[in-house]
């Protein structure tokens, strides 16, 4: 009975998504229309939620096999991997609609709203069909479809040269990646008689070392590149910023999930861990991604790209768990190789949650003010204290402080660090003992760019008439937020119920990881915390009462004014002067008029990060195969005896191939 | 009786704080040949200010209203995870030293967020100032609460406080010096005392915690003012548990506790005479020179990390 249900949901998710939502989206353009199209993509996504909590928690699965209907073996299952992933897209789906339905409505005019949303409907399905595929042709088609149309959904808010540039590198750098994951596919065909997860996973066990190395290592490039790790993420921050606000929370939070399901469907389902090394390569590439991240995001004025090199960041910390983890798999210790992947997983969850909420809190911002540029923001907590209040919790979930569901995945990934102590007599514990300082490292300049987002955007003095005049978000967007930042507040301070069902998700992944222990100590303390910080807050809360509203102090000076406020610039000016070395930056400080240096007029600053991995790695790649191709035009020299020799020749090496072959 | 004990613990590192505070200044005017307020005095100026009435910027939202309780909460509860008299404390479970550094974030991260509420020049810079200690000072100071805890194979205060408790006192391992000493540098950090912050001071040069407090009077400005106090001796307190346990007493009597209190009390004189010493003969270090401060104690507590695999093999 249960299974039919969940049977019955799966096919209405998709079926609604697919089909439904945007059939009458088409059909109609009365606003009623759009409106049953609207609450259809909201509905099916709040069954989707229980579908996916339904296998989650209570371990139980939904197949279903197309095979028959299509070419090539279509199939579509959940799985306790699968349903995870699938929670993560359902639950962050259902905010963001409705966030997106004042949203939409203000930003666009009635035939691109229906277009739009006939593309979010479809660009989840997408998404859907990449986590729940149990083929691989199932996957390369919703990984095909999730690329192209978020891309088409980053070109309805306009086609200007320059955002269609941006788009260009997108899908470059995603088909680039995508060759990589089917190549992966393909190189296990001569072991497997199909590419069914399934017999993929039994015929693992009898690929060759260096095969199995070499899909690996596509894996984790391929997916790295749709994960954004650096040096492969340079169309993230060109990306993410453009697209619609609830399009770029899909983007950051759910998409780049995607990637890390992939990479975790390889690396520890069908492989089953990599060669020894491999963990170390994953570990520091995601350190390095994760800090690398972060200093990128502090030195960013624009909300959105500052977010978007925020989602490098957290992939990094992402990867750095799965990293760990391999590396105690690959030194059998699957205890703590558990650990670490509860770690990881838990932050795809985590980061999907609070980076959603923190786009759409940017398109709040946007719709409120029409900038997300921080330097002409100030001031919006007064204005619009219900949005500024779930940004709150975003900002400290994301700056992984306690209380909120950033600490709990980054608690788990310490821990898991601290476990290396155990491998002695390796090369693990020195590296993963360190990795403690580097993960503390960024966490404090998480926090530090966080206090910059939310100390410039919502306190002080409004920087503009545009924040001067803004007001309180509309009702369907706080509902959205506020659902977000409930769901960030409750893992945070009961993360007990989400950690079981996570412990035998990792106990399916690792064999042999007995892991509850570990995980559970974090679940009884934090409660404790909780209530005691809670309990002494509202005290004193409660103690002081009387007060009187004066002016700030302005060592006497007549008044304030929102220039004399410190700016995002400035906030970030001394960790940019200690980090110099990662940004190289290339200042200029015009005075006008420039007869009278020492009494200007005007004065500009501009300051330039001019480290460019377009201009060290991507450039002379590029010019490198252009190069190539230069050379191979001789071959072209339009003579038709000479392109019929080429055929001869090509005839007669194939014949000799056939001939002389074993 | 355990129970007791540990609550008793927690409020003695409330209750007493500002007395630490005030006998460091007392030691101050002491060695500067200065006659010095009593050492009572925090005690009374807390009493001022909760007389008094809180005055609120005209720009401030409920931020700046609700930081002074969410710190205090937060600074509280970092005091319920310190071992005092006994290797135990109220709170506390395994990896529970990664709570205790991220509760003092939290803390922080809400008085940044003050700083900018008043919309003056001056709490923006302290937060900006601050931004950048504390982002630096987190990796040293886990680093070397790692190191030691690798050393006991305990993930949690009270357990390494305990095992350190067994040990020989004068069979100490390089891992002990040198984790201690990049944990006193970061306790300086962390804390805001000489030379990486003057607590004395109202120079916009110079101030890094007082730019984030400017804005702030009445109860509210007092349990800031409090709160940073049960920091300090929270910090004084972890210092002890961590590196000079011995004289903990391992049974519940009132003998053994009592002996316990002196040796505690004794031991934290000394790191405030130490601390005044420190703070009345270095000159505060210029706004750029932080950062090789704290980068010395990144390197020594990676060192203490790195031996701890030498030490343990």
């Amino acid at each position: 009975m249960q299974l039919v249900s969940i049977k019955i949901g799966f096919v209405f998710l998709l079926v609604s998504l697919g089909l439904f939502a945007p059939l009458v989206l088409m059909a109609g353009k009365a606003k009623t229309v759009r409106l049953f199209a609207i609450s259809l993509v909201v509905g099916s996504n709040i069954v989707g939620c229980f579908v996916a909590s339904q296998c989650f928690w209570r371990e139980s699965g939904a197949v279903i096999d197309l095979s028959r209907f299509t070419l090539f073996p279509f199939a579509l299952g959940i799985d306790r991997l699968s349903a995870l992933f699938l929670l993560v897209i359902c639950t962050v789906a259902v905010p963001v609609s409705i966030f997106a339905l004042s949203y939409f409505e203000k930003h666009y005019d009635d035939q691109r709203r229906r277009w739009v949303w006939a593309f979010f409907s479809l660009f989840l399905l997408s998404m859907v069909i990449v986590v729940t595929a149990s083929t691989g042709f199932a996957f390369l088609i919703g990984w095909e479809l999730m690329t192209l149309l978020s891309a088409g959904l980053i070109l309805i808010e306009g086609d200007s040269a320059e955002r269609g540039h941006n788009v260009f590198i997108y899908l470059l750098m995603m088909h680039a990646g995508a060759a990589a994951v089917i190549a992966g596919f393909f190189l296990f065909l001569p072991y497997s008689p199909g590419l069914d997860f399934v017999s993929m996973r039994t015929a693992s066990g009898a690929l060759p070392t260096g095969i199995r190395t070499l899909i690996f290592v596509l894996a984790f490039l391929g997916f790295g590149t749709k994960a954004g790790i650096i040096p492969l993420h340079i169309w993230l921050p060109r990306a993410h910023p453009i697209a619609p606000s609830p399009v770029s929370a899909l983007m950051s939070g759910v998409m780049l999930k995607t990637a890390v399901y992939g990479f975790a469907r390889f690396a520890f389902d069908l492989l089953g861990g990599g060669p020894w090394w491999c963990g170390y390569a994953v570990l520091s590439v995601g350190a390095v991604s994760a800090l690398l991240g972060i200093l990128y995001a502090i030195a960013e004025n624009d909300l959105k790209r500052l977010l978007a090199y925020s989602s490098v960041e957290n992939i990094g910390i992402i990867f750095m768990g799965l990293g760990t983890s391999l590396i105690f798999l690959a030194h059998h210790a699957p205890v703590w190789a558990g650990l670490a992947l509860a770690g990881a997983l838990l932050h795809v969850f985590n980061h999907a949650l609070f980076k959603s909420l923190l786009f759409l809190g940017a398109g709040a911002i946007s719709s409120a003010t029409h900038t997300v540029n921080l330097e002409e923001l100030g001031g919006l907590q007064r204005r619009m204290p219900f949005t500024g209040a779930t940004l709150l919790v975003a900002c400290c979930s994301i700056a992984g402080l306690p209380l909120f569901n950033g600490f709990v995945s980054e608690w788990l990934i310490f821990r898991s660090f601290l476990g290396g102590a155990v491998l002695m007599n390796t090369r693990a514990p020195i590296v993963l003992l360190l990795m403690v300082g580097v993960l503390a490292l960024i966490g404090g300049l998480a926090a530090a760019c966080f206090v910059k987002v939310f100390g410039v955007a919502f306190l002080g003095r409004p920087r503009s008439e545009a924040a001067e005049h803004a007001e309180e978000s509309p009702f369907a967007m706080r509902t959205g937020l506020g659902l977000l930042a409930a769901a960030c507040l409750w893992i945070g301070i009961a993360p007990g119920f989400f950690l079981r069902p996570l412990v035998s998700l990792v106990q399916v992944l690792v064999p042999g990881a007995g892991v509850p222990q570990e995980t559970l100590s974090i679940a009884r303390v934090i409660p404790w915390t909780a209530a005691i910080i809670l309990g002494v807050t509202i005290i004193v809360a409660l103690l002081k009462r009387r007060e009187r509203v004066v002016r700030t102090w302005a060592c006497g000076l007549p008044g304030l004014t929102s220039r004399m406020q410190y700016t995002s610039t400035v906030f970030s000016k001394p960790i940019r002067f200690v980090f110099s070395s990662v940004y190289k930056p290339d200042r200029k400080i015009e005075r006008l008029p420039e007869d009278q240096p020492y009494f200007p007029v005007n004065v500009t600053y501009h300051s330039v990060r001019t480290t460019s991995y377009e201009k060290t790695i991507y450039r002379p790649f590029v010019e490198m195969i252009l190069s190539w191709a230069h050379q191979l035009r001789r071959l072209q020299t339009g003579n038709i005896q000479v392109y019929l020799l080429y055929i001869f020749l090509a005839i007669v090496s194939l014949l000799a191939v056939l001939r002389f072959q074993p | 009786m355990k129970f007791a004990i540990n609550l008793a613990q927690a409020l003695i590192l409330i209750l007493g704080a500002p007395l630490v505070r005030g006998i460091i200044a007392r030691c101050k005017a002491f060695l500067q040949r200065r006659q010095g307020a009593s050492i009572w005095r925090p005690y009374s100026d807390l009493a001022k200010l909760f007389r008094k009435e809180d005055l609120v910027p005209s720009t401030a939202s409920g931020v700046f209203r609700v930081v002074p309780c969410v710190l205090f909460g937060t600074t509280i509860c970092v005091a319920t995870f310190v071992p005092l008299v006994q290797p135990s404390a109220l709170l506390g479970s395994r990896g529970d030293f990664f709570l205790l550094v991220y509760l003092l974030a939290l803390g922080r991260f809400f008085l940044s967020l003050a700083g900018f509420d008043g919309g003056s020049a001056f709490g923006g810079m302290g937060a900006s100032r601050e931004a950048l200690v504390s982002s630096l000072a987190e990796a040293p100071f886990l680093l070397s609460l790692v190191a030691v805890a690798v050393l006991s194979s305990h993930a949690d205060i009270a357990g390494i406080a305990a095992w350190t408790l067994g040990q020989n006192i004068f069979n100490i391992s390089a891992v002990h010096i040198l984790a201690f000493t990049s944990l006193a540098m970061v306790v300086i950090a962390e804390t805001g005392r000489m030379p990486v912050d003057n607590p004395t001071t109202h120079l916009e040069l110079t101030m890094i915690h007082e730019g984030m407090v400017l804005e702030y009077s009445g109860p509210s400005l007092a349990f800031i003012e409090w709160a940073s106090a049960v920091k300090l001796h929270a910090m004084l307190a972890l210092l002890i548990a961590l590196f000079g346990p011995w004289g903990m007493a391992t049974s519940a009597s009132v003998g053994a506790i009592s002996v316990a209190l002196l040796l505690y009390s004794a031991k934290v004189a000394l790191l405030i005479v130490l601390l005044a010493v420190i703070e009345s003969g270095v000159a505060k270090l210029r706004m750029y020179l932080v950062p090789d401060f704290l980068g010395v104690a990144s390197a020594v507590s990676a060192l203490a990390v790195i031996f701890t695999t030498l030490v343990k093999r």
